[in-house]
C-alpha cells in the first residue's frame, strides 16, 4: 500500500534526502505560500458580510485552511520536489545471505523445520530476485560464518549460534569486498549473550545494513524453560544457601511441576511449583551447602506431559564449599549467660571459631578459643595485622572507653577496609549505655543511638520478626520458612532488652521487641564499606535455650546463622572472581583477582598467577596483569577449551612474601545453550536491523526485500534522484482537500 | 571445758527443735506433685515465667534482714535447690535444703559483686522442681547437704532436663561414706549412666578467675569447736564432677567439705579466714566456669 501511494519503498524515504529540483530559490516558495494564504484570507475576510451566516467564524476559517493547503501543495509541485537516495549499483555489489545453521533451526514449529522454511524462502524466488540485481554469496552461521555454495549444504546440527561473531567476520570482509548489505535468516537464538557493541559499531562505521528475516514462532507452545540459576559461587561448610531458579512457560499455566536441586546425584532440595503466567517466575530453594569441595549444583524441573522441549529443563552451576574456619574475636566485658550459649552454638559449627576475651574481674581477662598461648595475651590487638587476622568481631557488654583511640580507629578499618563483620550486642555496658555514641562507632553502627543512658532493661520481652526477617536466612530457625515464622511466635521471652535507637537509612531491621507497647529494633544489619555491621540489642537470648526442650536447636541455629552472616562474605587478601562462572559453548573467560597487602591496602606490585586445573586434571599457569585504572585489581583472559568443571587457584606474592590465595570454580558446557531460548528472538533481530540501518522482515514479507535492499550506502553506490510530484498520494491529497471543502459547503448549504 | 562439751553434744538436738518450731508443721511430701512425664515438654510463655522472690522458713535463720536492693534484678542469682530430704526415724522429712540459708547465699552474692564484674542479685532464689518451668530461669543451681537428699522422680527428671539444656549444678556440705551413698543413690536417678569422676587439677573449672591448684579441705563451722577439718569419715576433700557429652562439667560435687559454711561464716570472727577465702574462690571459679563453658 505504501509503495502504491508513495511510488517508492519506505526505505527510500527513510534513507534519502528531500530536495527541490526547480531553479527558483527556496525562499520564493515560502514567500509564495505565505502570500497565497494571506490573499485567500483577505478575500474571505472582505466577503464575509456577503456570505451566508452559516459559514461564519470557525467554519470560515476551515474553508480558509482547506483552500490554503491546496494552494500550498500546488505551489510546492511547481518547485519540482524529489528525493535523493544512495543506491547500490546493479551487479557490482555483493549481498551476503546468511542462514542460521544451528540446532535450534531444526525445530519444527511452523509446519516444517525452521531450516526448511529458510531454504524454501531462498529457493522460491528470493535468491533468484537478489541475483538479478546483485552478486549473492551464501553463508551458514553457527559459531561463525562459513561460505557455502548452495542451500543443500545447510544442515541444522551445530551446537551454538554466535550472531555477533559472524557479523564481525562479514564486517571484516567488507573491508576488501563490495558487500552492499547482509540478509540474515535466523531465529535469533544467540548463545553468546547477545551482540557486542563493538560489532554493531563496526557495522555502522562501514554503513553495512543487516536485514533480518525472523524464522520461527515467537512463542513456543507447551514448553517450560529454566531461564536462570542464581546461587553463590562460594560458601562455608554446612551453610544454609538460597538458589533462585527463574523459569518461564507457555501452555502450562496453572499446572504443577516438581523442581529439584541436586548436587552430584544427591537431592539438596525439592519443591512443587505452580506455574503461572508471569513473564518470568522466580522460585527460591533453600539448601545446605554440605561438606567441603567443588559441587555441581543442578536445578531441574521434571518434564510435564506433552512438553515440546525437555532439554531446557535443567541448569548447572559450580559451587565451591570451603572448610576453612572463620575466626571471630568476641570481646565481652562481664560474665553473662549469653556469652556461654553463644560460644556453645559456635563450638558445634565446623565453620566457626570463637576466640573470646572476657573481663571476669576488673583486672583479669579470661581467654577461650585461642590458637596459642600468646594470642590476646596483651589484651585487645594493638596492631591492624593482628586484628585483621579475624574475619568477624563481636563487642559485647564492654564500654567503648575500654578501647584506645587507635584501637577504635582500627575497629573501623576492620570493617571498612578489611571487610570484616562487626556485631554489637546489647548489655549494661553496651551501645548507648556503654558510650558508643562517639566516632567512629557512631558511623559504624546500623542504628542512631539514643542520646541517653539506662537504655538496658532487665525486663522480659517477646521478640518478633519483621517482614524482612521472615525472608532472611539469618532468622530462619527451622528448615521450613513458615514453620520458622511460627516458631518465632512462641519463642520464650528474652531476659532483657536495650533500646538501640533508630535504624539508619539502608539498614535492615530483621527483628524487634515489644517493650510495653513500644516496638524497638532488636536485630538490625547494614553493609558498611567492604564489610557489614549488625546490632543484636539484648543479652537475654539464653532463655531461648534454657526454656525450650532438649533437642530444640532454634537458639543455636539462630546464633550460627548470625555469626555466619557476619563472616561468610569477609574477603581474604586475595579475592578471585569471574563475571561468568557458567560458560556455554564459548570458552572465553576473564579471571580476575583483587589483591590486598597485610594491612588490606590495595597491592599494585604483586606477582599474581592462576593455576587452572581443567576437567582432565591438567594444570596450566596463567599470569594475571594489573589493570591500569584500578588499584590492586589483576586480570587475565583465558579460554576453557574442554567442557566440564575447572578449578583456578589464584595466588599473589610480593617478592618472597606470600600475600594469599583464593580458589575460583567455573564450568563450561557444550551443546546445551541451543536447547534454551528456542523461540524466535524478534526483539534482538529488530534491534539489530534498526541499529545498522536495515529492516526486519517476516517470512511473508521477504518478497519486498530484493528491491528495498538496494538503498544502501555500503558497497559500490550511486546517487539517484526520484521525482515526487507524480506520487498518487499527491493527487489523492488534492482530491481530498477539494472534496472535503465541497462536502462542507454542501452541509452548510452554501453550494 | 566439760560444760562446753555438753553444749556441743546438745547442739544438734537444740537445732532440730528450733527448726521444727520455726518451720511449723512438716509438709507431707506425698501431697507434692511427682509426675515426671511432663518434664521436658514445650511450654507457654506464661508457664515459663520466673517465680517472684520469697523467703522460706529455714533451719538456722528466720529473720535474716532483706537487703534494700533485693528487688533489683541481676544477671546471676544464687539459686538454691529445694529438694526432698530422706525421712527421719519418725517418717518426717527435714528441710535440709535450708541449711546455711539465706546467710551463705547472700554472702556469696556480695562476694561475687565485690570480686568480679558479674552483676549479681543481692538475694537468693529458692527453686523447687514442682514450680513448673521456674528452674530453667536460674542456670546456676546450688544444693546443700545432698547427703540427705532423696529426690522424687519429678525432681530427678527436672534436674536432668535442666542440666541437659545447659544448666550448671553445684552441691556441697556432705561428708563421709554414708552420706556419699545417699547422694549417689539420688544422683543415679538423675544420670543413671554418667559416671561421677574426680576433677583433675588442670580442669578449667579451677582456673577461670583464680588458679586453684593448691586446694585444702574447707571445714564447716564445727571447726570452731572441734578444730577438725573433717566430719564423720570424710577425711579428705573430694572435688568431683559429671561431664556432659562435650566434655564440660555440668555437675560439680564438693564432697567432704562445707563451702556453704565458709560463705555463711565469712563474717564470723571465730571462723578462720583462710577457709572463707578459699570457699569464695572456689565458688567464684565454679560460677564463672558455669557462665563460660
Amino acid at each position: 500500500m505504501f509503495e502504491f501511494l508513495f511510488k517508492y519503498p519506505a526505505g527510500v524515504f527513510s534513507k534519502g534526502t528531500f530536495v527541490l529540483l526547480g531553479t527558483w530559490p527556496r525562499w520564493a516558495l515560502g514567500l509564495s505560500i505565505a502570500a497565497a494564504v494571506l490573499a485567500i484570507g483577505a478575500i474571505l475576510w472582505k466577503r464575509r458580510s456577503r456570505v451566508a451566516s452559516s459559514v461564519r467564524g470557525l467554519r470560515l476559517a476551515a474553508i480558509w485552511g482547506l483552500q490554503s493547503a491546496l494552494l500550498a501543495i500546488l505551489l510546492l509541485l511547481l518547485w519540482e520536489p524529489a528525493i535523493s537516495v544512495t543506491a547500490l549499483r546493479p551487479q557490482q555489489n555483493i549481498i551476503a545471505v546468511v542462514v542460521d545453521d544451528s540446532r535450534s533451526m531444526a525445530l519444527n514449529d511452523v509446519g516444517r523445520t525452521r531450516e526448511e522454511m529458510a531454504t524454501h524462502l531462498l529457493n522460491s524466488g528470493l535468491l533468484r530476485n537478489l541475483s538479478s540485481r546483485f552478486q549473492v554469496r551464501l553463508y551458514r552461521l553457527d559459531a561463525g560464518v562459513q561460505r557455502i555454495a548452495d542451500t543443500a549444504q545447510l544442515k541444522p546440527d551445530q551446537t551454538s549460534t554466535q550472531i555477533g561473531k559472524g557479523l564481525r567476520q562479514l564486517a571484516d570482509e567488507a573491508a576488501t569486498l563490495p558487500i552492499g548489505a547482509v540478509v540474515l535468516m535466523t531465529d535469533g537464538a544467540d548463545n553468546s549473550g547477545g551482540i557486542d557493541l563493538d560489532t554493531v559499531a563496526e557495522l555502522r562505521r562501514r554503513r553495512l545494513p543487516v536485514n533480518t528475516v525472523g524464522i520461527g514462532r515467537e512463542q513456543l507452545a507447551n514448553d517450560v524453560e529454566l531461564d536462570g540459576l542464581d546461587l553463590p559461587v562460594k560458601a562455608l561448610t554446612g551453610s544454609r544457601l538460597q538458589a533462585q531458579v527463574a523459569l518461564r512457560q507457555n501452555g502450562f499455566s496453572g499446572k504443577h511441576a516438581k523442581l529439584l536441586l541436586t548436587a552430584d546425584g544427591n537431592i539438596l532440595a525439592s519443591r512443587d511449583v505452580a506455574l503461572n503466567d508471569a513473564p518470568e517466575q522466580v522460585e527460591t530453594l533453600e539448601f545446605n551447602a554440605g561438606k567441603a569441595g567443588v559441587k555441581n549444583v543442578r536445578a531441574r524441573l521434571e518434564p510435564l506431559p506433552g512438553e515440546s522441549n525437555t532439554l531446557n529443563n535443567e541448569l548447572t552451576q559450580a559451587l565451591s564449599v570451603d572448610d576453612a574456619k572463620r575466626r571471630i574475636l568476641y570481646v565481652e566485658g562481664e560474665p553473662r549467660w549469653d556469652y556461654k550459649f553463644l560460644r556453645r552454638a559456635a563450638e558445634d559449627d565446623p565453620a566457626l571459631q570463637i576466640v573470646s576475651m572476657l573481663r571476669t574481674t576488673q583486672n583479669k581477662i579470661y581467654r577461650q578459643g585461642i590458637s596459642n598461648p600468646n594470642e590476646l595475651a596483651d589484651g585487645f590487638p594493638s596492631k591492624p595485622e593482628e586484628l585483621f587476622n579475624y574475619q568477624g568481631l563481636i563487642l559485647g557488654s564492654v564500654e567503648s572507653a575500654y578501647f584506645t583511640t587507635a584501637q577504635q580507629q582500627m575497629i573501623k578499618d576492620f570493617v571498612d577496609r578489611r571487610g570484616g563483620g562487626l556485631l554489637f550486642l546489647g548489655g549494661r555496658w553496651a551501645l548507648a549505655d556503654g558510650g558508643y555514641n562517639i566516632p567512629p562507632f557512631r558511623e559504624l553502627l546500623p542504628v542512631t543511638l539514643p542520646n541517653r543512658k539506662n537504655t538496658f532493661q532487665r525486663i522480659f520481652v517477646a521478640a518478633e520478626l519483621t517482614d524482612a526477617g521472615k525472608k532472611s536466612l539469618i532468622t530462619r530457625i527451622e528448615e521450613d520458612p513458615e514453620k520458622s515464622v511460627q516458631h518465632w511466635e512462641v519463642l520464650p521471652y528474652l531476659a532483657n532488652y536495650q533500646d538501640p535507637g533508630t535504624p539508619k537509612p539502608g539498614a535492615v531491621v530483621l527483628a524487634r521487641v515489644d517493650a510495653g507497647g513500644t516496638r524497638l529494633p532488636l536485630l538490625v544489619t547494614e553493609n558498611y564499606g567492604r564489610g557489614r555491621t549488625a546490632v543484636f540489642a539484648t543479652g537475654g537470648s539464653w532463655r531461648w535455650r534454657m526454656q525450650q526442650p532438649v533437642g530444640d536447636t532454634s537458639e543455636e541455629t539462630f546464633w550460627r546463622q548470625l555469626l555466619r552472616y557476619l563472616v561468610s562474605a569477609t574477603p581474604s587478601r586475595v579475592v578471585a572472581s569471574t563475571p561468568n562462572a557458567r560458560l556455554e559453548d564459548d570458552g572465553r573467560i576473564q579471571l580476575r583477582a583483587e589483591v590486598r597487602d597485610t594491612q588490606y591496602f590495595p597491592a599494585s606490585d604483586a606477582d599474581v598467577r592462576a593455576n587452572v586445573i581443567d576437567p582432565d586434571g591438567v594444570a596450566e599457569t596463567v599470569p594475571l596483569r594489573p589493570e591500569p585504572l584500578a588499584q590492586g585489581i589483576y586480570s587475565a583472559e583465558w579460554s576453557a577449551e574442554k567442557p566440564g568443571s575447572y578449578i583456578a587457584e589464584i595466588t599473589a606474592k610480593r617478592g618472597t612474601q606470600q600475600l594469599g590465595s583464593d580458589v575460583l570454580t567455573f564450568r563450561r558446557e557444550n551443546g546445551v545453550a541451543e536447547n534454551f531460548h528456542r523461540e524466535q528472538n524478534r526483539e534482538l533481530l529488530q534491534k539489530l536491523a534498526e541499529e545498522t540501518g536495515g529492516q526486519y522482515y517476516k517470512p511473508s514479507d521477504v518478497g519486498r526485500l530484493p528491491q528495498q535492499i538496494s538503498y544502501s550506502e555500503a558497497g559500490i553506490t550511486a546517487h539517484e534522484t526520484k521525482d515526487l510530484w507524480d506520487m498518487p498520494a499527491v493527487f489523492l491529497a488534492i482530491l481530498l482537500l477539494k472534496g472535503t471543502e465541497w462536502l462542507l459547503r454542501r452541509k452548510w448549504a452554501v453550494v | 571445758m566439760l560444760l562446753r562439751g555438753v553444749l556441743v553434744a546438745m547442739l544438734p538436738a537444740f537445732l532440730l527443735l528450733s527448726a521444727l518450731w520455726a518451720a511449723g508443721p512438716i509438709p507431707d511430701w506425698r501431697q507434692f506433685p511427682n509426675d515426671a512425664s511432663m518434664v521436658g515438654r514445650r511450654t507457654s510463655r506464661k508457664e515459663q515465667a520466673p517465680q517472684k522472690f520469697r523467703e522460706y522458713p529455714a533451719w538456722e535463720y528466720n529473720n535474716f534482714p532483706i537487703p534494700a536492693d533485693a528487688g533489683v534484678p541481676g544477671e546471676w542469682v544464687f539459686a538454691r535447690f529445694m529438694y526432698r530430704a530422706v525421712p527421719t526415724w519418725s517418717g518426717y522429712r527435714l528441710i535440709n535444703w535450708t541449711i546455711d540459708y539465706p546467710r551463705s547465699d547472700r554472702h556469696l552474692s556480695a562476694a561475687v559483686r565485690r570480686l568480679t564484674r558479674i552483676q549479681a542479685r543481692s538475694v537468693e532464689e529458692p527453686v523447687a522442681a514442682e514450680d513448673g518451668d521456674d528452674i530453667y530461669n536460674w542456670p546456676w543451681l546450688y544444693a546443700v547437704e545432698v547427703g540427705h537428699w532423696d529426690l522424687t522422680d519429678l525432681e530427678a527428671a527436672k534436674l536432668r532436663d535442666f542440666l541437659e539444656r545447659g544448666g550448671f549444678f553445684m552441691c556441697d556440705d556432705f561428708h563421709g561414706t554414708v552420706e556419699w551413698q545417699t547422694f549417689e543413690a539420688s544422683m543415679k536417678k538423675v544420670f543413671p549412666n554418667r559416671p561421677i569422676v574426680d576433677l583433675p587439677n588442670d580442669e578449667a573449672i579451677f582456673h577461670t578467675v583464680y588458679d586453684l591448684d593448691d586446694r585444702y579441705q574447707v571445714p564447716g563451722e564445727q571447726f570452731v569447736y572441734s578444730h577438725r577439718t573433717y566430719e564423720k569419715d570424710g577425711y579428705q576433700a573430694r572435688w568431683r564432677g559429671i561431664y556432659d557429652d562435650k566434655g564440660r562439667v555440668m555437675v560439680a560435687i564438693c564432697h567432704n567439705m562445707d563451702l556453704g559454711d565458709s560463705w555463711e561464716h565469712a563474717d564470723n570472727p571465730e571462723y578462720p579466714e583462710q577457709y572463707s577465702a578459699l570457699g569464695f574462690r572456689i565458688g567464684i571459679d565454679y560460677l564463672v566456669y558455669a557462665m563460660t563453658h
